[in-house]
């Protein structure tokens, strides 16, 4: 009956029928999927893989619990098949049970030892989940019975993932032994002659370079074996190898040769300046050979002095010049040569000449491409103050441009704007009076236009025009003078005038970046919101890009926006993690190894994002704001990312260097390396603990009420122990200086600072300790509590009547905001907590009749609470009416008349307004939500 | 002036100064992985003086018999580094690449609109290979230049006899 024939008819019969199943599931009509399961286990009750494919379609229906319980029950039935397999693996996939799949594939081995499928499969399994000692077994069982040389290679591989991140991490004689088996091991292929594919020799160096062992390398790099590494053994890489074998003789020879082929390598001649100063230094300075008489065959000598080095770069000067177009190489190399002179104290005047002369050489040759800027930023600070003051008069005199004149061609346009630049690095905007900043602002905007019509009409609409760097120049001015006036209508200037450079140059993305945050400086969220939309972010940008709005929308009172946008951010971290895995199996299919540690690295790096911890619990936080029944609140997860923050990890994924800046900051190096960035994202993980000693605090709230009386002094013993943190986390983080607003291109200050000044614990946290007395039936009334509580919310209610009152400035205004987003959440997390006392002091329905008379009591002081809490809801609420009606004030008009901006301004103004409008049209919708929900308690 | 070197994931967080310029597509990050994973050789990314990612390449080898060549995924430069002989040196390191793995040519796709790009791969050696109707979705579909450049192994040249009749996407393999 059960012959072979047989078996494969019916896989093929079964294939036959299970086809429409993954059709349906291929373009996600997970409906028409169940049905055809359906249809199919009617006719073969027995077929594991539509059962598998079952479990599958029910999990992306959201039914986990049925599908794990297929998936069980499969289990037991120990399925061989690779399509029942495959399906399963799939579905603990996405279910992130991956240790389930190894457990799959170790029983099917078991009893189907020679199948070499599905011992690859048990190996992937293992990769996935980084148990590298159980990957080593199975790749060496693997090899013993097909014994291919990539089997062979990921046991290596294996054995060095052991050494490098396993058990062999944090000891290093563990480590020194398992990576000298790696290589013994390579060693036994190489004399077996089975190490033939580029990738193998790649793992042979890789074993090889976490040693330390560069000498073996280089003999390999020239031997036979380096042959078989075509594409990734080029001369360059020996350099890899000869600088921590100080082999300086052959790194400089080595670079000779490579900068004569290819002039512009950076990196090649940023070693070979190296190994020049490495040489002298091994052979004091003061021999500084005067004969130079071997320059015909030069590329044989090795160049140990500065002079020498830059006879060598005045030769290769010489050799482009005859090439018809400038290479940039040589004559940066000058200044790399010319700074490290510096850094050793040498005068570098006697081999270079003056350095601010080599400065406006460069400019001279390369001043017309856009990169010059860049080129020359990191070394400005070859000058001191002086000397950069007369650099920038010196370069705006060399374009020929004066106040009163305009450009005459597109390449004196292009040199004109790296010489205006180059000059704000250079300080040249600094400490200047308003009216100053004022005629600038004039001077770029008149220049911005004239280049506009003269060379930016005719461009395509994703060409950037090429008079746009003005439009940039005159609003970074703006925002300085926003700042020394401080007052926010130039920010509003800027923004009507980047609004009208966009209408020419639609897909400038460092204008639209530079809105979005201009807007949210004014808290004009839906400007932000449109110019953010039209920069597509997708994918990793956002984590990337995060920070530009995403992580500021939380504060604008815009919770549809915030909605929207933090579901898309959860699900791209959640699903990216979810297939990192398959990155890593990649790697040892195609016999990448050289990437898996890095592969590994990013999976981390993603997950530990400081972005995505913050979404996550804003996204909790906001479904407590608009969470208006207990049934609700019972169903929200509000432990962040299942309470597996790993603090110490988190790290900051933003790319702040995506602004454009010519501040002098920016020649120090970018701005992620800021001492205040540094600050600034210390405060944000404060702020994030002090979010989610909240978010646990409610939590086990939550437990409380939930639990039967057995294990409830448990979640009690838990709630008081946080609540304890949360206050010290509080008081002891009283003083942090918010991040300095001088620079455009920083972001915004932390939301820490808002949320200190907002009394979350002080109201939310003794709410808690109410709720702890109520459970616990206390008997001294808590009243002290209920009256601190009732004082802190009116006060903070209070607080925001009085910033209302209090001024009219824009950036005031979204401060306020912000102000106004922390005391909703306060009040909405309060509301819930009164609703849970309420569900407490409901006399028990079948219980005992003793404890009626301290239930009354207590129900007592909670119908005050949440009386209370109406009270100061309302209050707020017509706060919020009056608040929201403003008009951006006249002074706009004076301010744009007075650096000669058109004045229309008028979308600006109203996509300020508006968010305003809209902001307090969803708070107070929330807040109506709260006094409903409250007076259900009576 | 350039660091050429392999593009590594973490480049994927500074990237942003290329991809937000419209010409260039941001795609999922598994797109990218698997190029990485598959053919790091192929994936190369060209940094600044000041270490800004001017410019990447991303490619791969593929086909079989006569037809095994290099492909270009991806090419793009970002606008402050045009005009620099970046993409030349980036289409340069692709096609050595390509020798060494032995392959018969190399090929690659455009919008039949981008004239500059055209312009710059006929520069390059390339020649319009074919015409692919409808490659790019979009309203309305775009159709593609299949543009190719013969390597030595090829030395009859046959890689480069341009089709007289455009194809259809499917029937690119």
């Amino acid at each position: 009956m059960t012959s072979k024939v047989q078996h494969v008819q019916d896989n093929s019969v079964a294939e036959r029928r299970l086809r429409p199943i993954y059709d349906w599931l291929d373009i996600g009509n997970n409906k028409k999927a169940l049905q055809e399961c359906e249809k199919v286990l009617k006719k073969t009750p027995n077929l594991l893989c539509a059962k598998a494919l079952k479990a599958l379609t029910l999990h992306r229906m959201g039914k986990e619990g049925e599908a794990l319980a297929i998936l069980e029950a499969l289990t037991a039935d120990s399925p061989t098949d690779d399509a029942t397999l495959q399906a399963m693996t799939l579905c603990y996939r996405e279910l992130q049970q991956l240790e389930k799949i190894c457990k799959l594939y170790e029983t099917a081995v078991k009893l189907e030892p020679a199948n070499e499928e599905l011992y690859t499969h048990l190996f992937m399994s293992y990769a996935r989940v980084f148990d590298f000692k159980s990957q080593q077994k199975t790749a060496m069982t693997l090899y013993k019975h097909k014994p291919k040389t990539p089997y062979y290679c990921w046991a290596v591989m294996s054995i060095i993932l052991q050494a490098t991140r396993g058990e062999g991490k944090n000891d290093a004689k563990k480590r020194s032994l398992l990576l000298s088996l790696a290589e013994r091991m390579m060693e036994k292929l190489i004399v077996d002659g089975k190490l033939d594919a580029e990738q193998e020799v790649q793992l042979y160096v890789m074993v090889l370079e976490l040693q330390g062992k560069f000498e073996e390398v280089l003999v390999i790099l020239d031997g036979p074996l380096g042959t078989k590494l075509a594409c990734s053994n080029q001369p360059h890489n020996k350099l890899k190898y000869l600088v921590p074998l100080k082999c300086w003789d052959d790194v400089n020879l080595l670079c000779k040769g490579i900068l004569i082929e290819s002039v512009d390598r950076w990196d090649i001649w940023k070693e070979y300046i190296n190994s020049v100063f490495a040489l002298m230094e091994a052979k004091p300075y003061e021999s500084n050979n005067h004969d130079n008489g071997a320059s015909d065959n030069d590329l044989e000598t090795v160049d140990d002095t500065p002079e020498k080095c830059h006879e060598f770069i005045c030769r290769i000067v010489e050799n482009g010049a005859d090439n018809g177009f400038l290479l940039r190489g040589p004559y940066l190399a000058r200044f790399e040569l010319c700074s490290r002179l510096v850094k050793c104290n040498v005068d570098s005047s006697d081999v270079l000449g003056e350095t601010i002369e080599l400065f406006i050489e460069y400019f001279r040759k390369f001043g017309h491409k856009p990169c010059c800027v860049s080129d020359l930023r990191h070394y400005l600070d070859l000058l001191d103050c002086e000397k950069k003051a007369e650099l920038s008069a010196r370069l705006i005199k060399d374009v020929g441009i004066s106040s009163t004149s305009v450009p005459q061609s597109e390449q004196q346009m292009q040199r004109h704007l790296c010489a205006l630049q180059l000059s704000r690095l250079c300080g040249a905007h600094r400490n200047l009076t308003s009216d100053h900043l004022k005629a600038l602002v004039t001077a770029f905007s008149l220049h911005y236009e004239h280049g506009y019509q003269t060379y930016g009409t005719n461009l395509l609409s994703t060409d950037l025009g090429p008079s746009d760097p003005y439009a940039l120049l005159a609003a970074h001015v703006l925002y300085d003078l926003s700042q020394s006036e401080k007052k926010s209508e130039p920010i509003v200037a800027a923004l009507v005038l980047l609004e009208n450079m966009l209408k020419n140059s639609p897909s400038n993305f460092h204008a639209k970046l530079l809105c979005v945050r201009l807007y949210h400086t004014v808290g004009g969220c839906l400007g932000a919101q449109n110019m953010y939309s039209s920069l597509d972010t997708k994918h990793l940008q956002l984590d990337s890009l995060g920070f530009i709005h995403c992580a500021r929308l939380a504060t604008t009172g815009l919770y549809s926006l915030c909605s929207n946008l933090f579901d898309v951010t959860l699900k791209f971290f959640s699903s990216n993690y979810k297939d990192s895995s398959d990155h890593i199996t990649f790697s040892y299919k195609y016999g990448s190894f050289i990437k898996l540690d890095e592969f590994m690295d990013f999976r981390e790096r993603l997950n530990n994002s400081m972005h995505y911890t913050t979404v996550a619990i804003d996204r909790i936080v906001l479904s407590l704001v608009e969470c208006t029944t207990l049934d609700t609140l019972y169903n929200i997860d509000i432990s962040p990312k299942d309470d597996k923050i790993d603090w110490e990890a988190l790290r900051d994924n933003h790319d702040l260097s995506v602004y454009i800046s010519w501040d002098p900051e920016r020649i120090k190096g970018p701005p992620e390396e800021y001492e205040e960035i540094r600050t600034f994202f210390k405060q944000n993980k404060i702020f994030l603990k002090l979010r989610t000693s909240l978010l646990w605090a409610l939590s086990a709230a939550v437990d409380i009420v939930k639990s039967s009386d057995g294990v409830r002094t448990k979640y009690m013993d838990q709630l008081a122990t946080i609540l304890a943190d949360w206050e010290e986390l509080s008081t002891k983080n009283r003083n942090h200086a918010p991040l300095c607003q001088h620079l455009v291109t920083l972001p915004l200050p932390s939301r820490l600072h808002v949320a200190l000044a907002t009394p979350h614990f002080d109201i939310v946290g003794r709410m808690l300790r109410l709720l702890l007395a109520v459970v616990s039936e206390g008997c001294s009334k808590e009243d002290d509590l209920v009256e601190k509580i009732e004082s802190g919310v009116k006060a903070m209610v209070d607080m925001i009547e009085n910033r209302g009152k209090n001024s009219a400035d824009l950036i005031y205004r979204r401060e306020t905001m912000e102000y106004v987003v922390n005391a909703v959440e306060v009040l909405s997390v309060s509301s819930l907590i009164c609703l849970l006392c309420n569900d407490l002091v409901k006399p028990p329905s079948k219980k005992g009749k003793k404890k009626v008379s301290e239930a009354s009591s207590w129900k007592e002081t909670v119908v005050r609470l949440a009386n209370s809490f109406k009270t100061h809801i309302n209050a707020l609420n017509e706060v919020l009416q009056t608040w929201a009606q403003f008009s951006v004030s006249s002074d706009l008009a004076l301010m744009l008349e007075s650096v000669n901006l058109s004045n229309d301004g008028h979308n600006v103004c109203e996509n300020i307004v508006n968010s305003y409008v809209l902001a307090v049209r969803e708070i107070q919708c929330v807040l109506k939500n709260k006094i409903k929900m409250l007076s259900s308690i009576q | 002036m350039t660091t050429l070197r392999p593009f590594t994931c973490d480049d994927m967080y500074k990237f942003n100064n290329v991809n937000l310029d419209p010409l260039t597509e941001t795609y999922g990050l598994s797109f990218y992985m698997r190029y990485l994973a598959h053919w790091p050789e192929y994936f190369q990314v060209a940094e600044s003086p000041s270490g800004e990612i001017m410019g990447y390449i991303m490619g791969k080898a593929e086909g079989i018999g006569e037809n095994w060549h290099g492909h270009v995924t991806a090419l793009t430069v970002s606008p402050d580094f045009r005009r620099l002989g970046l993409a030349a040196t980036l289409m340069n390191f692709l096609e050595d690449v390509s020798e060494k793995k032995r392959a018969y040519f190399v090929d690659l796709f455009v919008r039949v609109s981008n004239k500059v790009a055209i312009n710059m791969y006929t520069n390059l050696g390339y020649i319009i290979y074919r015409t692919v109707l409808e490659y790019y979705s979009g309203d309305p579909d775009e159709d593609a230049y299949d543009m190719r450049k013969a390597l030595s192994r090829d030395v009859n040249q046959k890689s480069v006899i341009p089709l007289t009749h455009p194809v259809r996407p499917e029937d690119v393999d």
